[in-house]
């Protein structure tokens, strides 16, 4: 018999489909690289850099300096300044790097949250189903950001006023997290159902295979692909819902900063004339989220089966 | 049971409870559901084929996902023979679809390996892959082809692929639902020449599950033919070609057309398939039948032996043996 | 010798993929004489659907007609412009497609769809267009027709939809009917009543007939000519007859014998080919079926065989089968 396709891996083969897709759309690529160079940004940075959220990070007669090529700006502030004297080129290093890490975690616990749902609700079906499912419908009643605020609420008050920078972060990413499992636990469950009356799960189970080991090692994989996409999008809506969170001043403490407490401190001096404190985090968070959003774009285009051929 | 009986079905019966109203199922009535397969039982030898035909909706496929315990009948009795450990034989099932029934995020050696593994059937992994292999050439393919994914292959070759699980879960039972139907005539010639060899070699028992009757005429020793979700005739094969005793056998093997160009007639069967959710009253086939007296509209026919060992549903002992044209044989396949 | 209804030379169809052009039909010619049935027949990939396609300009981009040329009554339709080309089709060419469910808008009645046909392409109106729907109806054999001219189509059994297919092709009284895979949705009861219904619509309106299908069975009760297709070329065009008595070709006969069709003292043998079809865009060299032939020699594996006429036969093949003594 001779083989319809030669030889090359089906794994190897899928990389370098990435690479053939990613050349022809510079426009994702381009994206791809802006956000590897805030990355790099986000985490080289703050290693060769003071903390300017320390106390000896600040210098109040160094409050208020302009960006270097304006007059009165100094190479040394490239950026400028804030009111506390801080750099703000270090300093928004320093609030991307817990943005994206917010961002990032948050995103996994609404992934692996509404995904298990999910797959529960799509693979058990019947009244587990309709239970999680309504409970998915009641929450999409509220907005997310208004949710994540309550859950954010709640927990401060459960938790009182005293809180190490830790537990805030957690809150954080906990109220966020749980504020978006929804989408997640229905495109999987819409998936699962699809996938666990194919014939490959039919014989997995003749076979004798458990629930579990069916669904994790047989239906899983073949979900993935759809939510990871959706993932990817959900990135830059959780940094926002963060900034937004942080800028209405119950996100993340100043002591260490994400990018909506910088905007938030700017915000006070905008009308002053200082408007490079909050204009530099707010550009570099819509940079980000816009190219995060477009990647995800792409990506969900490469990767919908319905726009891949069968060869 | 004797000691030949491998696997016996006694009055199995399903429904469909789709079509209900939630008070009709609270009450677990029967009414309204669809009774896909109806009061069927059957008897599988060992090392015997048997296959069952029959058109869109009679419930053969259904009858397969029962036997195959992927769904529990609602009334009725499916019992494998035990051996004497008290085990229930292994069974593997090859499916119709063969795009669907490989994991396309799976290599085919894990693919072959699973039932291997399950099943601990061989211990350590160059045992795993040396069976896998052994599997491979034995379908057709290569033990190269361990580490592609189904993807890469045409349909054919993922049926052989689906035969080479299945056989690596060392089955005493194979279920076959119509495992050639979604395949080209030169490429289903070689599976069926497969299947063929394998029968003979591993002394399988199996099931073989197809609408098309000269397919199963080749692959089994004998055959049940289904109506509704009614057995109507079970024969062995070469009986039941030659002497049909239901009408519908010898319309159904009437109606496909051969290849005979001299006679060019063709021969449908009167009338519509009815709504399998709605099944005439008395004989099911009574709508369409050419034969049908009064009795068939109000009473269900009796189940009737014959001396060749088959069994048929009807009021009546037609000779059917060449009622309508016995099907013209091609003229070259002599060879 | 009349003139054939359609001629179609050289008909070429590429699919443009970014690796490059890649031909599913290399330069197909047959044709269909007046009143005539020509079984178009092969496996899936043989490019027997794109050849129905192409002719009524029904392609599905990335396929595109680049070559050859088609002649329907002493017109060339592949020179027509798109506006032209929708007046030929349902007009003076019907259609069967394999699918009767997608084949009609679910949400028109049948009767609304027959009458919007009979309009468009008999430039009748009204009531009259309402008594020929009705009188269709009756003619495909549905009881009731002033009942079903409101149904809709989820409203009836597979058969009966392909009835309305059928009714739909031949309303406008075309010159051709092209039926792409009629019966293959079907189960074999059903199968046999719709062969019947085409038969006896052919026998009375001696329209032309092209019946694209991979059934033989089909192929040997309804054709009067058969043109085998293989991997985008014609292996064989013949006589039905000829072609199941004494094919010339070796992968017409290899698809003959692998049909299963027992002979009376059981004793069956399945003649497999071996191999499969090669992929579109990996056609080999020399004939196309050189890998899977038992007679293929060196020129086979070099040069594209031409599909040569002999008698009432073409086909092409360097090394065809001599005539079996029986």
């Amino acid at each position: 018999m001779t083989p319809l396709v030669s030889t090359p891996a089906a794994r190897r083969s899928r990389f370098s489909n990435l690479r053939r897709a990613m050349l022809k759309a510079p426009g994702a690529t381009l994206c791809a690289l802006t956000i590897f160079a805030m990355f790099v940004y986000a985490f080289v940075v703050p290693l060769f850099s003071q903390n300017p959220f320390e106390f000896a990070g600040m210098s109040v007669l160094d409050s208020f300096i302009p960006p270097m090529w304006m007059t009165d700006g100094v190479p040394d502030f490239p950026l400028g300044t804030d009111d506390q004297g801080r750099n703000l080129f270090t300093a928004m290093a320093y609030g991307m790097r817990t943005s994206i890490i917010v961002g990032f975690l948050s995103v996994m616990i609404g992934l692996v949250l509404g995904g298990s749902l999910g797959l529960i609700a799509g693979f058990v079906g019947g009244k587990v189903d309709a239970f999680i499912m309504r409970l998915a419908d009641v929450q999409l009643a509220y907005p997310a950001l208004l949710l994540a605020m309550i859950i954010d609420g709640a927990a401060r008050a459960a938790l009182g006023a005293e809180r190490s920078v830790t537990t805030a972060i957690t809150i954080v990413v906990l109220s966020i997290g749980i504020a978006f499992w929804v989408q997640y636990a229905r495109t999987i469950r819409s998936s699962v159902m699809i996938e666990r009356d194919q014939d490959y799960v039919s014989a997995a189970r003749i076979t004798g295979r458990s629930n579990l080991s069916i669904i994790v090692l047989h239906i899983l994989p073949n979900v993935m692909a759809p939510v990871l996409v959706i993932a990817t999008i959900n990135l830059g809506i959780a940094i926002i819902t963060e900034a937004t969170l942080s800028f209405l001043g119950i996100g993340i403490p100043v002591t260490s900063p994400s990018l909506g407490t910088l905007i938030r401190n700017g915000n006070n001096f905008l009308q002053s004339g200082e408007w490079w404190i909050s204009v530099w985090p707010c550009l570099v968070l819509v940079l980000f989220v816009v190219s995060v959003n477009i990647l995800g774009d792409h990506l969900r285009d490469v990767y919908n089966p319905r726009l891949k051929g069968r060869s | 049971m004797s000691a030949q009986d491998f696997l016996t079905l006694t009055g199995v019966s399903k429904v469909y409870r789709r079509g209900q109203s939630l008070l009709e199922r609270l009450k677990k009535t029967d009414a309204g559901g669809t009774k896909a397969v109806s009061d069927v039982s059957l008897m599988i030898r060992h090392g015997e084929t048997v296959g069952l035909v029959g058109e869109s909706g009679c419930g053969k496929s259904t009858l397969a996902r029962l036997v195959s315990g992927l769904m529990a009948p609602t009334s009725g009795e499916i019992v494998f023979r035990k051996d004497k450990t008290g085990r229930t034989p292994r069974l593997q099932m090859i499916f119709q679809d063969p795009y669907s029934s490989l994991n396309g995020r799976w290599t085919i050696e894990d693919i072959i390996a699973e039932p291997i593994k399950v099943h601990k059937l061989r211990k350590g992994r160059a045992a795993i892959r040396a069976r896998v292999d052994e599997l491979l050439v034995q379908v057709g393919l290569s033990p190269a082809d361990a580490e592609k994914y189904p993807q890469e292959f045409s349909g054919g070759q993922r049926q052989r692929i689906c035969i080479a699980r299945a056989l690596a879960g060392e089955p005493e039972f194979l279920i076959l639902d119509e495992p050639t139907s979604a395949l080209d005539v030169s490429v289903q010639a070689q599976i069926l020449n497969l299947l063929r060899d394998l029968q003979k070699n591993l002394h399988l028992t199996s099931l073989f599950i197809t609408h098309n009757l000269s397919v199963v005429r080749i692959m089994a020793d004998r055959i049940g033919v289904m109506y509704l979700g009614e057995l109507v005739e079970e024969a062995p094969s070469e009986e039941l070609f030659r002497r049909p005793r239901h009408p519908y056998t010898r319309l159904l093997i009437d109606a496909a057309p051969d290849m005979d160009t001299d006679d060019r007639s063709l021969h449908p069967i009167a009338g519509e398939l009815p709504n399998p959710a709605f099944p005439p009253s008395g004989c099911r086939f009574h709508t369409r039948c050419p034969f049908a007296k009064d009795v068939c509209r109000s009473t269900a026919p009796p189940q009737k032996m014959t001396d060749a060992g088959g069994l048929y549903r009807c009021h009546f002992d037609l000779d059917l043996s060449n009622t309508s044209t016995v099907p013209a044989l091609a003229k070259m396949k002599t060879a | 010798m009349t003139s054939p209804l359609l001629d179609v030379r050289d008909l070429t169809v590429t699919i443009n993929r970014d690796a490059g052009m890649v031909t599913a039909l290399d330069k197909v010619s047959f044709h269909v004489n007046p009143g005539e049935v020509l079984g178009i027949v092969g496996e899936s990939g043989a490019g027997k659907s794109i050849t129905g396609a192409a002719i009524i300009d029904l392609l599905v981009p990335p396929l595109k007609r680049t070559g050859g040329t088609i002649t329907l009554a002493g017109e060339r339709l592949d020179t027509l412009s798109p506006k032209a080309m929708r007046a030929v089709r349902g007009g003076k060419i019907g259609f069967i497609f394999q699918d009767p469910m997608t084949s009609l808008n679910p949400v028109i009645t049948i009767g609304r769809q027959l009458c919007d046909t009979i309009e468009a392409h008999l430039k009748i109106g009204g009531d009259r267009a309402k008594k020929k729907a009705l009188e269709w109806i009756e003619r495909v054999g549905l009881p009731n027709p002033d009942v079903q001219f409101k149904r809709y189509p989820h409203q009836l059994s597979g058969g009966m939809r392909q009835r309305i297919v059928i009714a739909l092709a031949l309303c406008a009284n075309p010159a051709l009917v092209i039926a792409d895979e009629p019966t293959t949705a079907l189960d074999v009861s059903v199968q046999a009543h719709i062969l019947q219904l085409m038969r006896d619509l052919h026998r009375e309106s001696r329209t032309s007939m092209m019946l694209i299908t991979h059934d033989l069975g089909v192929i040997a009760k309804m054709a009067d000519r058969v043109a085998v297709l293989y991997a985008g070329r014609v292996a064989e065009i013949s006589l039905v007859g000829e072609l199941f008595n004494a094919p010339k070709h070796p992968y017409t006969r290899g698809l003959i014998r692998a049909t299963p069709m027992p002979s009376p003292d059981g004793n069956v043998r399945l003649d497999q080919i071996p191999g499969a079809m090669p992929g579109l865009g990996k056609t080999p060299p020399g004939c196309a079926f050189n890998p899977r032939c038992f007679k293929a020699e060196g020129d086979c594996c070099v040069t594209i065989p031409p599909l040569t006429a002999r008698e009432s036969a073409a086909f092409s093949c360097f090394h065809p089968l001599e005539k079996e003594v029986a």
